[in-house]
């Protein structure tokens, strides 16, 4: 349905977006992984047809929309990092402006926006001002805006960035719904892994303008299958045994979290006697031992060498 | 259309400090300045008060003493040489521009004292006197031939003045100029100031009986509406700058509505706002401080056609304003031009004081300002309500209207496609 062929930008000497090439296909939910400056919302701003690529292409059932960006614009639905609001109207004014817009009046204005509030939970508290909702309650209207023409690809940019827990599973939850029970594409972006993880059925993971890797969750999981991930909690942080305990053949990866030790080890290695035996020595006591399958975030950890939210 | 105007009005009456300089600012600076300086303007006649000194460079007895010999001499029959030589005596105009200055209304201004030409240049440059009116010799007897014979002689009046451009010479030139026509003569009086040498000049003669003069609540009350109308363009590129920082812009880009829609909407929005602000300012100022006596549909009729324009002309400014701060992503032309250029235009265009002593160029600048045009507009529409007059002031300003719209449509960022 969706497309993009080669994206770069390039903004004086520095390269954005490299070369990237993703594919939406219609119902499905994708998601654009990756660290802060990774070149997600550059990627989302051309596919968005909000701004020029420096070359590449965007296409909608193969069309090229870099000319004529209407068609894409019509069944498009983008949910800004920002709130793309007016804070000084109220949830039904915003919507009711932005319904306008795409040209809907009268009863069938009235009728969406009950929906679209319906949808996000706001009904109740939608002639409230929008600069006196909470930060979770601001981004579930400005998904209700995006989705007030009925669009047919939601393409949102991190909508979850600095809200409550609350807010974010009720707008997780809102997403998913869309996608399975109305059959909405989507694509998804985001720094958070269990976010993607939760809603998407294919993710592409971006690192310095590039998509380093592709694929379902299972297929990139695949990539670490005959590996496993050891978390060791200790008492305290022992710095010289940490070290010591990276550095024993087989580990490939190691981790240090405060008192956590994270190590990413061949399946079916017998390391956790030494691993034991060398924390004895030290006179370290172990709290906890976690052998656990890998997730996305391992998988970026192997690709990239640095966490998600580095 | 309707969508972004309904959006933008609410805006704006949700944002207490805009609305507070858009209307409370303005209202208070008029009652300020109103009473205030109410003592420059006409409303107090102390202001007014002046010395001047009458020299009289001929025999008036002896002028018309001849005249009565050239009557007597034109062989008319004896019943009209009597009635011609009675007119000559009663009407002589050395005696009847006396009688003028001694009437009860005048008198309580203008004290006059007869002397000769050295006496009254010497007072004049002691600043004893404000300024010195001289009959020449043959005055009379020019002014008589023309009353009586209608012959086409013109007779002048010589008026010498301290300061040419204080208002109280302006007012001693209007009384004179009446006078002149009172009597119908055909002439002219010839205005100089202390320090040049006589030289006539014609001029045309005006009225002052038709006209009220400006007061000081009339003149802030008008000034302070012209400038701050202004802010509405600033006001407007502001909310432009949010939407674009706010990727609310990027959000009506994605509607598919023409970028130039957006455009017009914000014009047509600051048209509107402005046409309203003008139309509180007047009718409050009127009901509260009694600034327009003029309660006939006629004389609003030419208000409201001098405010349409001007506000034609603030939203083609607000335009250009949003179309400049788009393409610059940044706020810093708002800011400036409520800063700083607000104030300058105001300044050359009048708002705060007139600008009759000022350089010419200072008031060139000022004329083809929206603000000093429609001050220029307001003010003879005030002074003299006669539509043809106002053509000039309204065609300045919509001569601006169009180049600021020009201009906005060249910068604005059209950014249809995917820019």
């Amino acid at each position: 349905m969706l497309e993009t062929d080669k994206l770069t930008k390039q903004f004086k000497d520095t390269i954005a977006v490299d070369d990237v090439s993703l594919v939406l296909k219609r119902g499905e939910s994708v998601g654009l992984l990756g660290p802060n400056g990774a070149g997600k919302s550059t990627a989302i701003a051309m596919i968005s047809t909000l701004m020029k690529p420096s070359s590449g292409d965007v296409r909608l059932n193969g069309k090229s929309v870099l000319k004529k960006p209407d068609d894409m614009r019509r069944v498009l639905g983008v949910v800004p990092q920002k709130i793309a609001l007016y804070e000084e109207l109220s949830a039904y004014e915003n919507l009711k402006f932005f319904g306008r817009l795409y040209g809907l009046s009268g009863n069938k204005l009235e009728q969406r926006i009950e929906y679209v509030l319906e949808l996000v939970g706001l009904a109740d508290r939608k002639k409230e001002l929008v600069k006196n909702y909470s930060g979770g309650m601001q981004r579930r209207v400005n998904l209700a805006a995006a989705m007030m023409h009925e669009p047919e690809v939601l393409i949102m940019d991190e909508p979850t960035v600095g809200i409550d827990p609350q807010s974010r599973n009720h707008l997780l939850e809102t997403i998913r719904k869309l996608n399975r029970d109305e059959g909405m594409t989507v694509l998804y972006t985001s720094h958070y892994m269990e976010e993607v993880e939760k809603l998407c059925d294919r993710v592409y993971i971006m690192d310095h303008g590039k998509v380093i890797a592709e694929g379902t969750k299972e297929e990139l999981k695949a990539i670490l299958s005959d590996q496993e991930t050891v978390l060791i909690e200790f008492d305290q942080n022992y710095p010289e045994l940490f070290k010591k305990l990276s550095e024993i053949e087989g580990v490939q990866h190691s981790t240090i979290e405060e008192q956590s030790l994270k190590l990413i080890i061949p399946r079916g290695t017998r390391m956790l006697a030494a691993l034991f035996h060398e924390a004895e020595r030290y006179g370290a006591q172990v709290i906890n031992v976690n052998v656990q399958t890998p997730t996305l975030e391992d998988v970026f950890l192997r690709l990239t060498g640095r966490k998600l939210r580095d | 259309m309707g969508a972004f105007l309904i959006k933008d009005i609410m805006l704006l009456l949700r944002d207490r400090s805009e609305l507070l300089i858009l209307l409370a600012m303005p209202f208070l600076l008029i009652a300020i300045l109103g009473f205030s300086l109410r003592g420059i303007f006409s409303g107090d006649l102390e202001a007014l008060e002046m010395d001047i000194a009458l020299v009289s460079e001929e025999n008036e007895a002896q002028a018309v003493a001849s005249i009565q010999n050239e009557i007597e001499e034109m062989g008319v029959p004896p019943e009209q040489t009597e009635a011609l030589t009675q007119a000559a005596e009663s009407a002589s105009p050395q005696t009847m521009l006396v009688s003028l200055f001694e009437d009860e209304s005048l008198s309580e201004l203008i004290t006059v004292e007869r002397m000769d030409r050295a006496q009254a240049q010497q007072s004049l440059d002691e600043e004893t006197v404000d300024a010195v009116i001289t009959l020449p010799e043959g005055f009379t007897q020019k002014s008589l031939r023309n009353m009586l014979f209608g012959s086409k002689e013109g007779s002048e009046l010589e008026l010498l003045a301290a300061d040419l451009s204080s208002p109280q010479t302006d007012v001693l030139d209007s009384i004179l100029q009446e006078f002149v026509r009172t009597v119908n003569f055909e002439a002219s009086i010839s205005r100089l100031s202390g320090q040049e040498s006589a030289a006539e000049v014609s001029g045309g003669i005006e009225t002052i009986t038709a006209r009220e003069p400006i007061t000081s609540f009339q003149y802030y009350t008008i000034g302070m509406a012209v400038m701050f109308v202004l802010f509405v363009g600033s006001t407007i590129a502001g909310q432009a700058n949010l939407e674009q920082k706010q990727m609310v812009f990027d959000r009506i880009r994605l509607s598919n509505r023409s970028p130039l829609l957006y455009l017009s909407s914000k014009a047509i929005a600051a048209s509107a706002i402005v046409t309203v602000q003008l139309a509180l300012l007047f009718s409050l100022s009127a009901l509260l401080f009694q600034t327009f006596a003029a309660d006939s549909w006629a004389f609003w009729s030419g208000i409201a056609i001098i405010s349409i324009t001007l506000a034609f002309s603030v939203g083609c400014l607000a335009a250009l304003m949003v179309a400049i701060t788009l393409r610059l992503e940044s706020d810093a032309v708002p800011a400036i031009f409520s800063g700083g250029v607000i104030s300058l235009m105001a300044f050359v265009g009048g708002s705060f004081m007139p600008l009759d002593g000022m350089p010419e160029m200072l008031r060139a600048i000022g004329n083809w300002t929206p603000n000093g045009a429609a001050l220029s507009a307001y003010f003879s529409w005030l002074l003299e309500p006669d539509l043809s007059q106002l053509m000039e002031p309204l065609m300045r300003i919509g001569i601006v209207a169009v180049v600021f719209l020009l201009l906005a449509l060249a910068l604005f960022p059209r950014k249809g496609g995917a820019a």
